[in-house]
This record gives C-alpha cells, sequence and structure tokens, in this order.
C-alpha cells in the first residue's frame, strides 16, 4: 500500500522548530522572561481558545475573518486567540478586578491568525509582551516603550527604530476640521491601507479650505526626530491634538531618562491594526525585515468592555521576528551551551552515570553516551555534537 | 546591515512602464549607468550614488517591495489591486494609463450586465474581477489566462473578458465591445512599509522632488 503522502505535511502556515532553531527560540525567551521578571512584571497563562464573542469585543469587531474557529460540546464559537491583550484583559476584569493597582503582567505565549504565510509570518507564532494596567500617565507608557526597547537589546538586536505616535493627535486633526465620521473612516482607512494616493484623492473631494487639505495629506508623512514634535504643534489647532503632542513629549523626556531616546522616532501618522488604541502608539522596525518587530500602545477601553473601566499600556515583540532579525542582520545565533561530553570504556558504566551527574551537579550541560566506546570514537563523538569538553572514563 | 541601510533599492518593471519610469526618476538624479530593460545583468548599482535597481518581470515588483527587497517601486495600479500586497502606495505617477473594463463580442451583446450572472469571464485579474462581479451580486466562473485574453470568447471558452484597455484598437479589431468599466489605474511608486519608516527622508525627498517633476510637467 502505498504511504498517504498527506500525513507527513503539516497545516498551512505552521512550522516546526528544529533543535537550533527551537535553541534559538529559547534563549530570546528566557532573556525576555527574566528581564520581564526584573522589571516587576507577573506572568500570567491564559488558554489558547476563548470564545469568540470574547475576543471580538468592542475595538476588535471585524477580527473574525483573520480567526481560527472551532465549535465547543455545547456548539457555541470558540476561537484561538490572535493576540494576548484581549484575554489578558479579560482575565484582569474578571479575575484580578480586586487587586491593588498597578497591575504588571507578562507573558509569552502562542497566538493564531489567518495570514498570507511566509517568513516571520506565520498563522501560529509566538509572542512575548507586558500589560500595565493601572494609571494613564506618561510615566506609564515610557516604562512599557523602555521595557520594549531593553527586550529587543536584551534578545541580541543592536539596530532597530522605534516610531512613536499618539492616536488621539490624529483624531484631534481629523476633529478640527468637522469632518463627519463617514469622511474620518474613509480617510483613516485610506491610511491604514497605506494608500497615500487614494488619501490624497479623498482629501481633494472634501470641501476645505487648501492649508487644511496640505496638513490632512501630511498626516502620514508626520516622521522625524523631537524637531517634528515641535513644529507638529502649528499644525495642531485644537486642544485635543496639543494634549496629545504635549503627553508625548513627556513620554520622550522620560524616555531620555531611561537612556533610550537615541533608538526613538516620531511617526505622528502611525495606525496600529487593531482600532482599540487610545493614546501613544509604537511600532518598531529593524532592517533586513519587511514588518514590524514589535507593536504596541494604550488601550484605556478595552478593560471596560469586559466591565472594569481601567487604564492600560502594554507591546507585544514578536518572538520569531526577532531571530528572523539576527538572522538577516549577520548577528551572532544564539545557542544553547553544550559543555561536556562523557565516553566510557566497556565496564565503565557506574562510573561513567556517577561522573556525568557530578558534573551536571556543577550546572554543566552534559551528554553522556548510550554504550561503550573506544576513547577514539569517544572523540570522534564529542567534535561531532560539539561539545567544548570532553571526558573518558576508562 | 550598515551598507543596507546606506542603499536605496528600487524595482522596476520590464516593458512599457520602464522607460517611463526610468527617464522620470533619471531627471531627479536617480538613474545608474547600463540602466535598460533590456541588459542582462539583474541589478544595476550606482555606487556612487548608493542606488540600486532591480529590473523584474512586472507582476513581481510588488513581491519585491513587500518583502523589502526592494525599498520602493513603480508599478501599474491594476497589478498592485490584484496581487493585495501590504506595501504603501506614495505617489500617482500619472503615466501608463490604462483601465480595466468588462467586454463581450459584439454579436452576442446581452441587454442587462446581469445577464452574463453565471457566466464564464476570461482574465488575467481574476482578484479585480471577483472582487467587482461580488459587488454587483453576481456569481462568475473566472478562468485565468496569461495574455491574449481577446481570445476567450471567439474560441468559445468564454462569454466575457477582464482586461486592461489603453486605446481600444485590440477590442476592435476582434470585434468585442467594452460594456462596462471597472477601475481606471495609472503607474504608482510604492514603499516597503519598513522602509518608508527607516529611510524617511531620503523616499520622502524622492517622492516631493517626483511630485514637483511631475506637477511642472503637468503644467506644461
Amino acid at each position: 500500500m502505498e504511504k498517504d503522502r498527506s500525513l507527513l505535511k503539516i497545516p498551512y502556515g505552521t512550522r516546526d522548530f528544529l533543535p537550533a532553531e527551537a535553541a534559538g527560540k529559547r534563549v530570546v525567551e528566557t532573556r525576555l522572561a527574566e528581564l520581564f521578571a526584573q522589571w516587576g512584571y507577573e506572568e500570567v497563562v491564559t488558554p489558547s481558545i476563548e470564545y469568540l464573542d470574547t475576543l471580538s469585543l468592542g475595538g476588535n469587531r471585524g477580527i473574525g475573518n483573520h480567526l481560527f474557529k472551532l465549535f465547543d460540546k455545547e456548539n457555541k464559537t470558540v476561537a484561538l486567540r490572535h493576540e494576548m491583550t484581549t484575554p489578558i484583559a479579560r482575565l484582569v476584569s474578571t479575575r484580578l478586578q480586586d487587586s491593588p493597582l498597578p497591575l504588571k503582567l507578562s507573558y509569552i505565549s502562542s497566538v493564531f491568525r489567518y495570514e498570507q504565510a511566509q517568513a516571520g509570518r506565520q498563522c501560529e507564532f509566538y509572542q512575548a509582551g507586558v500589560e500595565l494596567m493601572g494609571p494613564g500617565s506618561p510615566a506609564t507608557d515610557a516604562e512599557v516603550v523602555a521595557l520594549a526597547v531593553s527586550g529587543l537589546l536584551r534578545s541580541g538586536l543592536t539596530e532597530f527604530t522605534v516610531c512613536l505616535g499618539q492616536v488621539e493627535f490624529l483624531n484631534g486633526i481629523l476633529n478640527q476640521y468637522r469632518l463627519s465620521e463617514q469622511e474620518q473612516a474613509d480617510l483613516k482607512a485610506a491610511m491604514e491601507r497605506r494608500n497615500l494616493v487614494e488619501l490624497n484623492q479623498l482629501v481633494e473631494q472634501l470641501q476645505l479650505p487648501e492649508n487644511a487639505k496640505q496638513v490632512l495629506k501630511k498626516l502620514p508623512l508626520l516622521n522625524g526626530g523631537e524637531e517634528l514634535l515641535k513644529s507638529a504643534y502649528d499644525i495642531a489647532l485644537n486642544e485635543q491634538s496639543r494634549r496629545a503632542l504635549d503627553n508625548l513629549a513627556e513620554i520622550y523626556r522620560l524616555l531620555k531618562a531611561y537612556k533610550v531616546e537615541q533608538y526613538v522616532r516620531f511617526d505622528l501618522g502611525i495606525i496600529r491594526d487593531f482600532s482599540y488604541y487610545t493614546g501613544m502608539v509604537f511600532e518598531v522596525y529593524a532592517p533586513g525585515l519587511g514588518y514590524p518587530l514589535c507593536g504596541g500602545g494604550r488601550y484605556d477601553h478595552l478593560l471596560a468592555d469586559f466591565g472594569t473601566a481601567c487604564p492600560a499600556t502594554g507591546f507585544a515583540l514578536g518572538i520569531e521576528r526577532i531571530l528572523l532579525a539576527i538572522e538577516r542582520q549577520k548577528l551572532p545565533m544564539h545557542s544553547l551551551p553544550r559543555d561536556v561530553y562523557v565516553g566510557y570504556a566497556a565496564g565503565k558504566e557506574t562510573e561513567a552515570i556517577e561522573k556525568a551527574a557530578q558534573l551536571r551537579e556543577q550546572g554543566k550541560s552534559v551528554e553522556l553516551a548510550v554504550n561503550s566506546q573506544t576513547e577514539t570514537a569517544a572523540k570522534e563523538s564529542q567534535q561531532q555534537k560539539n561539545y567544548a569538553a570532553f571526558v573518558y572514563i576508562s | 546591515m550598515k551598507s543596507e541601510m546606506e542603499y536605496l533599492t528600487i524595482a522596476l518593471p520590464k516593458g512599457k512602464l520602464f522607460g517611463l519610469s526610468a527617464r522620470l526618476l533619471e531627471k531627479i538624479g536617480y538613474t545608474a549607468e547600463g540602466l535598460s530593460d533590456k541588459s542582462r545583468k539583474l541589478i544595476i548599482s550606482n555606487e556612487e550614488k548608493k542606488i540600486r535597481f532591480i529590473v523584474s518581470k512586472t507582476a513581481d515588483v510588488p513581491t519585491y517591495v513587500e518583502y523589502g527587497a526592494a525599498d520602493i517601486g513603480v508599478i501599474g495600479k491594476d497589478v498592485l489591486l490584484e496581487t493585495e500586497k501590504d506595501v504603501y502606495e506614495l505617489l500617482d505617477m500619472g503615466f501608463g494609463k490604462c483601465h480595466l473594463m468588462m467586454a463581450v463580442p459584439k454579436a452576442e451583446k446581452r441587454a442587462k450586465l446581469m445577464d452574463y450572472n453565471h457566466t464564464r469571464v476570461a482574465t488575467k485579474f481574476p482578484h479585480i474581477a471577483e472582487k467587482f462581479f461580488r459587488q454587483q451580486g453576481m456569481q462568475m466562473e473566472y478562468i485565468k489566462l496569461n495574455g491574449s485574453i481577446e481570445l476567450g470568447p471567439i474560441v468559445g471558452l468564454s462569454e466575457s473578458i477582464v482586461d486592461i484597455v489603453e486605446t481600444g484598437t485590440t477590442l476592435r479589431e476582434n470585434d468585442l465591445e467594452e460594456i462596462v468599466s471597472i477601475q481606471e489605474a495609472t503607474a504608482r511608486l510604492i514603499a516597503n512599509r519598513v522602509s518608508f519608516k527607516l529611510k524617511f527622508d531620503r523616499i520622502h525627498s524622492l517622492v516631493e522632488d517626483l511630485r514637483k517633476v511631475l506637477e511642472a510637467e503637468a503644467a506644461q
């Protein structure tokens, strides 16, 4: 009978991690877990599946098409989580609502989304991130941005740029010209699709003075350093946008205290794919990677959707994307230590087991031969398996 | 990686858009020795100005840009719509004007568009066609062809075609008649979403320079 070849495939958009790849993933995850703990963030774990209604609440409407859905025993639709912010918001509102604020939580999990699969963009992917629930202050926003930068540095990356924006700046500008809800939605949709040609066409159709049109057309192009923030006050003729700029200026002042300002640029036209963001938003880009490494921001209303109003901010780092950026930037690849290979002559099994135990006790990673070998054969095994040291019991 | 950041890589499509794009880019100082779509070299560099050109098959330009193998590229809106890539669309370059339309054999023209529901349509643009017919509440059978689309109805492969038209000569020569226009298309400047952020200053000034040249030409 011919073997069914389809059994050997794995589903679309998923991948295996072979030992070297899994080691790289493990190293990055371990370093991030340590870092989050050092910053006082406690890890939480939530189920891989949630009710569809939970995941598509509030700002998440429209995510349905990107979810992996299935039915539970009662025929309710459940879905694999597509990100961790919503499950954690649910967890905080229903299980930790009486905990003293601020709450600082972290996670390292796989999430699932239907995507057109390509390297670093699978349907199942791994994210590490934090959520900070508590005062909606610039201090909390600055902390999560600084922690994201530290996380990337700790992961081994050196070259990357954080683009920092504020959704209220954009909303304020759209409001200042008294645009209707539909007009605002159309302009935002064009920006979200990164279609500046369409944005220009839409703006041209609006009944607005020429200088107002110029401002709207420029929105996606407000990208630059500290000086950009200052010049943005000239076009922000409303309280909402000015407050957003004040907020960014204060976050930036604190980022200087964290000594990470050299990684930060302002991008006032930034639009994040999830519409639940309400304040500061950011994305991190690295050369060699065609999509962001990390994204995050403030989402003050999401918890209220679950019944416990509380401001919140956070970010998610893409683990595979970090690994891919390390590879593409030709930085040293992460691997786990392989310290000692223990080989032994015939009849020396007991001594070899004892020796291996002793070395492991000292914190070394030790591979014990599975059968007796000559010293030459054992030496060969050590080299083949890339162990740093060699012990032979004869 | 440092050197990668210094260069700006531009993907240009072979064929009719190539000459127009290259000429326009040259006007703003973006050119390289031996830049031609007939060149056997696939990458043409200008070391002094840190520019690299990739000359590729038309339909591949959005792919190069989406993956970041090229930072920016020039491509027709028709191809861009068909491939649905996640890229920045920065500038309407004005040239390469054409439109996507549905045409049927003149002799067998039916009264309403709806009369073509559940018929076969031959096209190089199945995505755009499907989106269009879905909006009309129509279900069609799409037959993907890679060239000589007009042949479809003539040999009885399909009842209609969806294709791009510049002058309409080919349609007339094949006794086909346009019955509905779907989309206007011109050449667009596109950018990789990360390159646009990381090389913002350079790409932004390139766009502004191009815009000025285009406006000056339009004014003439």
